[in-house]
């Protein structure tokens, strides 16, 4: 159980040395092992502060974050270091979001020789199971991230985080960008993946279509406040808040365009 | 990766003329018809016959002697001093830049008490500090130089370890040091070998410029930079000897250049 309580993060406004921005104003999630948990909302909203939060890249100025009944806000670097792998993130741009000198063997071995501590044979046969658990082919091993097609750095992304033998993965947006095809395929791999392996995925969107999608549970995120939470969403008219609704219009009208 | 350069043609002519120059410091002994220090008066200045290949300077010396032999003296100078700049900016400048905080606003503060002082100074100032001429050099000029270069590498750091990449590797399990040392120092690496190949004929100007005001190497070494300037007073009677040294400058620098820019289009494809 990953949990975050009472989160307040503020940045400076570049220029402004006084004025502080709020991106989180006290908000409290709780991500149940084996659930998938979404939360939507407008850019700004403070979802992907949380995200780097919930995965510890940043720290909170208030509030806590656990996993596992362990506290990881103020733990020691090292202790922190040990748990890197409970927790992945993996973020919009794939192809940004991968070291572009390393190539694909390099990137996958990497978790598992610094946090699964496996030998060198072992690495090499888990490298080419999760390349089969992404439904990615031995063959580009050696291929850099910008020779592969943009669904391959996708795969490649949720393969790296699966290396490190994670209970929960936050996907920030990482499925905007992509067409209407490919998101589905991964999708349909998320699904699969998170059957077969027990895992629990925080998805970062603000499209509540992949929400309603995928989501057991719904959190609306506005000005750093979550605003509403649906649980176990049906319909979109299980969303009551004015601007929760604004999003479920957003989301129809898309539909319409694409018939 | 070797292969991608010898399918690169950019590369394999400065690998060319990078080897050239080499094999010259080399076999510099073996090539020279003369002496490089070897005088003949009555031959001074005289035209390019079949004994003296491009004629002869002022002293009588062989030209084409003295110009092999002064790759010797430029490149050994040259190239440590290069090597050693380029190895302490870029880690000085790598760490202070990717750790931030207090230890980037005192780089900031050091690399403006270097850059407030023209090179030239402090390479004259350090100079005469030490018993071996060419350990003073090369110490002078990566006193002198490290701060531009670490600037210009700092910026690059700054820049790449904004990039999303460097949050998945910390997700990897990365530290910090892992981080600066496997992934941003690689990465911008590319970029920093443009800028050194590019300083190479910097420090050859540099060193001749030693010669010039007698800090240098002993008068009478034969060296391109020496030369080039000794040439400068017969610019209008023998320009030729102006021109030799210059051309074995551009040379050297043109062949790590065209090198340097080859690996990092090789290297960095994306960023070009």
């Amino acid at each position: 159980m990953l949990k975050a309580e009472g989160i307040i993060k503020k940045y400076q406004i570049p220029g402004r040395k006084k004025d502080l921005l709020e991106a989180l104003s006290g908000v409290s999630i709780e991500l149940a092992d084996n659930s998938i948990t979404a939360i939507v909302g407008e850019s700004g909203s403070g979802k992907s502060t949380l995200a780097r939060i919930l995965s510890y890249i940043e720290l909170p100025d208030a509030g806590k974050v656990t996993l596992d009944n362990l506290t990881v806000t103020g733990v020691k670097r090292k202790t922190l270091q040990k748990m890197r792998g409970k927790v992945q993130l993996v973020m919009q741009d794939a192809a940004s979001s991968l070291d572009p000198h390393q190539n694909v063997l390099q990137i996958l071995d990497e978790p598992l020789h610094l946090l699964l501590d496996m030998g060198k044979e072992d690495r090499k046969k888990r490298v080419e199971e999760l390349l089969d658990m992404v439904n990615l082919g031995g063959d580009i091993l050696n291929r850099r991230p910008d020779e592969l097609s943009g669904g391959q750095q996708k795969r490649l992304c949720v393969a790296r985080a699966l290396a490190t033998e994670p209970q929960h993965i936050i996907f920030d947006e990482s499925f905007s960008g992509l067409d209407v095809t490919l998101r589905k395929q991964i999708l349909h791999l998320l699904r699969n993946l998170r059957d077969e392996l027990r895992l629990s995925y925080l998805i970062i969107t603000h499209d509540l279509d992949i929400a309603m999608y995928m989501a057991d549970t719904i959190h609306v995120m506005r000005f750093g406040k979550i605003i509403e939470t649906v649980y176990k969403p049906q319909s979109f008219s299980d969303f009551h808040e004015p601007y929760s609704n604004e999003l479920v219009k957003a989301a129809l009208s898309k539909r319409q365009a694409l018939q | 990766m070797i292969r991608k350069i010898l399918h690169k043609p950019q590369a394999l002519l400065g690998l060319a003329m990078m080897l050239i120059v080499f094999f010259v410091v080399a076999f510099a002994p073996f090539i020279a018809p003369h002496d490089p220090s070897e005088l003949n008066v009555a031959h001074a200045l005289s035209a390019p016959d079949s004994e003296y290949p491009l004629g002869t300077d002022e002293m009588g010396r062989c030209v084409f002697s003295r110009l092999l032999y002064g790759a010797r003296s430029s490149m050994s100078i040259a190239l440590p001093s290069l090597i050693i700049l380029a190895l302490v900016s870029t880690v000085v400048a790598t760490v202070c830049a990717y750790l931030g905080g207090v230890l980037d606003r005192i780089f900031d503060v050091v690399s403006n008490i270097f850059m407030a002082f023209p090179p030239f100074l402090v390479a004259i100032t350090l100079v005469g500090l030490f018993e071996s001429k060419v350990f003073s050099i090369i110490l002078s000029i990566v006193i002198a130089m490290w701060v531009w270069n670490a600037r210009v590498v700092r910026t690059y750091v700054l820049r790449e370890k904004q990039k999303p990449y460097v949050i998945t590797c910390r997700m990897s399990g990365c530290s910090e040091l892992r981080i600066i040392f496997r992934h941003i120092i690689p990465n911008v690496l590319p970029h920093l070998l443009v800028i050194f190949s590019t300083g190479l004929s910097s420090i050859i100007i540099m060193i001749s410029s030693y010669a010039f005001l007698g800090l240098g190497l002993e008068a009478g070494t034969a060296e391109w930079g020496a030369m080039f300037v000794n040439a400068k007073q017969l610019i209008f009677s023998q320009p030729q000897l102006l021109v030799y040294p210059g051309l074995c400058i551009l040379f050297t620098a043109g062949g790590f250049n065209l090198f340097g820019e080859a690996l990092r289009d090789i290297y960095a494809p994306r960023e070009g």
